[in-house]
C-alpha cells in the first residue's frame, strides 16, 4: 500500500448559494492513478480544481473544509498559490497550448520559475519533458513551429509535456481525452501508464473503460457528493453501492 | 403636392393591406382551399405592389421634371425673343420667369417675362396633372395585377420575400454608388490639378504655399507663372506635420488606452466594469470641436506657461498640445477594441498558464497579450487612421503655418486643416489651390483606405485563430 500525498476532510465548495461538493472525504495515492467518474455536473473536475487552487480563478467560488499535500494545508489563506501549482500540474480537457512555438510552450513554466538559467540546460528540460510526454520523436526536428500546428492529440501531448516541464509532483487530468480520437487516446493512456511511475495523478473521466484500464483507485461522485471509492477493481467489479452499480452499467448518467 | 401623393399612397397601401388579409381569408373559408401562405402576407404582397411602382415613378418624375420644364421654358423665352448668350444669362431669365410665376419678383417685367412666365404656369399645371393621373394609372395597373396574382392563391410569401431581396439590394447599391461617385469626384478634380502641377513636384516638393497660386486660372498660367507655382504645392511638410501629431496622439493613446484595456478585461471588478465602461465610452462621444476648445484655450496656453518658465519658447499653437487631446479623444477607441480583444482570448489559454504556476501578469504578459496581438495592434491601426483623418483639433490647436518641423513647440498643419483652409469662403473651381485641396483629400483617402485595410486584415487574422 503506497502513501497518502494528498487528504481532502469534509471539503465543500459554493458557486455563489449553489452548493457544488459535499463533504468530500477522498484520499490519493503517492505514484498512483486515481479514477474520479460520475454523471456530468457531479464535481469531479471541481474536486480536482481544489488540489491545485484553480477554483481561485472564479470569483464566486468558496471552498471550506481541509485538503491536504504531504501535511501541508492547501486551502491555507496564506499559501504561495504560484508553488502550489508548481508542484500540482493540470491538463485539461480541450487541448490549450500557448500561441507560441512548440519549444516556448514547454520552456513558458521553467523560465518563469527560474528554471533552467541557460538555455543549455532550458533544451534540456524541453527535450525531456516531451520525451516523458512521448512526444519528442514527432516534433524534435520542428520545435520553432506552433504549437497550435499539431494535430489534436499531439496538442493534448504537448500539454502534458508542459504539465510536467516545471517537475510536479501530482498531474491533474480533467477529462484529458474527450477530445481526441481512439488512437490519440491510446497514446495518452499509455503515456499515463508510464507517468504514474513518477507522478501522482488523477484523472477526470467519462470513460468507464478508460478508468478501468489506467486507474488503481477509482471515486465515483453523483451531484457532489462522494458516492462511493475504492480499488478500481472492486469499483467495477462488485461496488457496495447499489447507485455505482447503476452508473457503472450504464442504468443512469 | 408630392407630400399629399405620398400620403394617399400611404393610405391607400394600408388599406389594402387589410383588404388583401381579409380577402384571401375569405376566398379560403369560401372555396375551402389551403393558402400558399399567411392572409398577413397577402396584405403585404400588395401593400408592396401598390407602394413601390408609384413611389419609384414619383421620385424619377420629381428628378426630371425641373430639368425638362426649364429647357422648354428657355426654348419659349428664346421663341417670345428673349436674348441670352450664354448659359448662365439663361439661367438668370429662368430663375426671374419662377420668381414672376411665384410672385416673388419684384423688378420690371416686360413682355417676353410676362409670357414666358404665363408659359411656365400652363406647363407647372399640365406637368402636375400628368403626374397625379400617372401615378394613379400605375397604382390601378399594379394593384389590379397583384389582386389576380392572389385571387389565383400565388406563393405571397416568397413573392413578397423576392420584392424585399430587392429592395435591400438596391439600398446598398445605393451606398455603393455613393461613394465610388465621391472616388470619382476627387479623382476628376485632382487630375486637372495634376495636369497643372507635376506629382513629383507635390509629392516630394517641401513648400506648401498654396496661397500663391490664389485667383489664377489654370488656362491662361504662363510660363514664368507655372514654374513658381511648381514648388508652392509640395506635400512633404503636411504629411509630415500629420504624421508627426498623429505620433503624438499615439504616444498618448496607445499606452493609456491599451493599459485601461487590460484593466478592464482582466482586472476590474464587473462593477468597476459596469461603471468606468461606458465613462469612457463618453469620451469617444464628445464632439471633436470640443476637445479643440479645450486644446486652443486650456492646455496649448498652458503649454506655453510652463515652456516660459522653463526657459523654452512655445508657440501658443503647438503640435504637442493638438497631438496631446487628440490621444485622449482616440483613448476610447484603443481600450474598447483591446479590451474585446482580450476578452475573446480564450480561458482556456489562461488556465493553462494558471496551472503551471503562473501569476496573473505573467500570464498577461506571455500569453494573453501575445495571443491579442493581431487585435491590439488592428485596433492601434483603426485608432491611427482616425488620428490622421481627424481636423477640428488640428484647427483649432496646432495653427495653420506649415512648417516642416520636428519640434513638438512649435505650431505645425496637418492635411486635413489645409484643405479645411483651402475651401473655406470665395473659391475660384478652377484654380490649381482649390483643385490642390482634392489632390490632399485624394491622399488622405488613400493612406486611411491602406491603413485600415491592413488593421482590418490583422483583426481578421486574429478572430480566425480562436473560432
Amino acid at each position: 500500500m503506497s502513501n497518502v500525498k494528498i487528504k481532502s476532510k469534509n471539503l465543500n465548495v459554493y458557486y455563489g448559494d449553489k452548493q457544488a461538493l459535499f463533504d468530500v472525504n477522498l484520499d490519493l495515492n503517492e505514484k498512483e492513478v486515481t479514477a474520479l467518474i460520475g454523471p456530468s455536473g457531479c464535481g469531479k473536475s471541481t474536486f480536482i480544481r481544489c488540489i491545485n487552487r484553480m477554483n481561485d480563478v472564479i470569483d464566486i467560488c468558496k471552498v471550506t473544509g481541509n485538503i491536504e499535500m504531504d501535511g501541508m494545508n492547501i486551502n491555507d489563506k496564506d499559501l504561495d498559490v504560484v508553488s502550489l501549482r508548481e508542484r500540482v500540474g493540470m491538463v485539461f480537457q480541450k487541448p490549450n497550448p500557448f500561441p507560441k512555438s512548440i519549444y516556448d510552450n514547454i520552456s513558458y513554466g521553467p523560465k518563469i520559475h527560474g528554471k533552467g538559467e541557460t538555455k543549455n540546460e532550458l533544451d534540456q528540460i524541453v527535450e525531456n519533458s516531451l520525451k516523458k510526454s512521448a512526444l519528442w520523436e514527432e516534433v524534435k526536428d520542428r520545435l520553432d513551429e506552433p504549437g497550435t500546428s499539431l494535430s489534436g492529440g499531439q496538442q493534448q501531448r504537448l500539454c502534458i509535456a508542459r504539465a510536467i516541464s516545471v517537475n510536479p509532483e501530482v498531474i491533474l487530468m480533467d477529462e484529458p481525452c474527450s477530445a481526441l480520437d481512439p488512437i490519440a487516446t491510446a497514446k495518452i493512456e499509455e503515456l499515463i501508464d508510464e507517468l504514474k511511475k513518477t507522478y501522482t495523478i488523477v484523472i477526470v473521466t467519462h470513460s468507464m473503460a478508460q478508468a478501468v484500464r489506467v486507474s488503481q483507485k477509482t471515486g465515483f461522485f453523483h451531484l457532489g457528493k462522494l458516492i462511493e471509492v475504492g480499488k478500481t477493481e472492486k469499483i467495477f467489479k462488485n461496488p457496495d453501492n447499489k447507485m455505482t452499480q447503476d452508473y457503472i452499467t450504464g442504468r443512469f448518467g | 403636392m408630392n407630400i399629399v401623393l405620398i400620403f394617399l399612397i400611404t393610405i391607400f397601401s394600408v388599406s389594402l393591406f387589410f383588404y388583401g388579409k381579409s380577402k384571401t381569408k375569405t376566398i379560403s373559408i369560401k372555396d375551402d382551399i389551403k393558402l400558399n401562405a399567411l392572409p398577413k402576407f397577402y396584405g403585404y404582397y400588395l401593400v408592396l405592389w401598390c407602394s413601390i411602382p408609384a413611389l419609384v415613378f414619383l421620385l424619377v418624375w420629381s428628378l426630371f421634371e425641373p430639368v425638362i420644364i426649364k429647357s422648354i421654358i428657355i426654348e419659349t423665352a428664346a421663341n417670345q425673343g428673349a436674348i441670352f448668350s450664354d448659359k448662365n444669362e439663361a439661367n438668370l431669365i429662368y430663375e426671374k420667369i419662377k420668381a414672376i410665376h411665384l410672385g416673388t419678383f419684384f423688378g420690371d417685367i416686360d413682355s417676353i417675362l410676362k409670357e414666358s412666365a404665363l408659359a411656365y404656369a400652363k406647363f407647372i399645371n399640365l406637368f402636375t396633372n400628368s403626374k397625379v393621373v400617372l401615378i394613379f394609372g400605375i397604382i390601378i395597373v399594379s394593384v389590379i395585377y397583384s389582386l389576380k396574382k392572389i385571387k389565383n392563391n400565388n406563393k405571397a410569401r416568397d413573392d413578397v420575400e423576392v420584392i424585399l431581396k430587392g429592395l435591400l439590394f438596391v439600398s446598398s447599391l445605393i451606398a455603393i454608388l455613393t461613394t465610388l461617385g465621391i472616388i470619382f469626384s476627387l479623382l476628376f478634380e485632382s487630375i486637372k490639378f495634376f495636369s497643372v502641377i507635376n506629382i513629383f513636384d507635390y509629392l516630394f516638393g517641401t513648400n506648401w504655399s498654396p496661397q500663391r497660386a490664389f485667383v489664377r486660372d489654370a488656362s491662361s498660367i504662363t510660363a514664368a507663372e507655372f514654374e513658381e507655382l511648381k514648388d508652392a504645392f509640395g506635400f512633404i511638410p503636411l504629411i509630415a506635420g500629420t504624421s508627426f501629431i498623429a505620433f503624438i496622439a499615439m504616444l498618448v493613446a496607445v499606452p493609456i488606452g491599451l493599459f485601461s484595456g487590460i484593466y478592464m478585461a482582466e482586472y476590474a471588478s464587473i462593477k468597476v466594469r459596469r461603471i468606468s465602461k461606458p465613462i469612457i465610452e463618453i469620451l469617444a462621444g464628445i464632439p471633436t470641436v470640443v476637445y479643440g476648445f479645450f486644446a486652443a484655450l486650456t492646455v496649448g496656453p498652458f503649454f506655453r506657461q510652463v515652456g516660459e518658465n522653463l526657459g523654452l519658447t512655445v508657440s501658443s499653437e503647438s503640435a504637442l498640445a493638438a497631438g496631446l487631446i487628440m490621444g485622449i479623444m482616440i483613448i476610447p477607441y484603443v481600450s474598447s477594441l483591446s479590451d474585446d480583444v482580450i476578452n475573446s482570448v480564450p480561458q482556456s489559454l489562461r488556465d493553462g498558464s494558471y496551472a503551471v504556476g503562473a501569476t496573473k501578469s505573467e500570464t498577461i504578459k506571455q500569453v494573453v497579450i501575445p495571443a491579442a496581438l493581431p487585435g491590439i495592434i488592428g485596433s492601434v491601426l483603426l485608432a491611427v487612421s482616425r488620428a490622421i483623418g481627424e481636423t477640428m483639433i488640428v484647427v483649432m490647436a496646432a495653427g495653420l503655418a506649415a512648417n516642416l518641423t520636428i519640434n513638438p513647440l512649435e505650431s505645425t498643419t496637418t492635411i486635413t486643416t489645409q484643405i479645411v483652409m483651402i475651401l473655406v469662403g470665395d473659391q475660384e473651381f478652377d484654380s490649381p489651390k482649390t483643385q490642390s485641396a482634392f489632390a490632399l483629400g485624394l491622399t488622405l483617402f488613400i493612406a486611411t483606405l491602406i491603413l485600415n485595410y491592413i488593421a482590418q486584415r490583422a483583426v481578421k487574422k486574429y478572430r480566425e485563430k480562436y473560432d
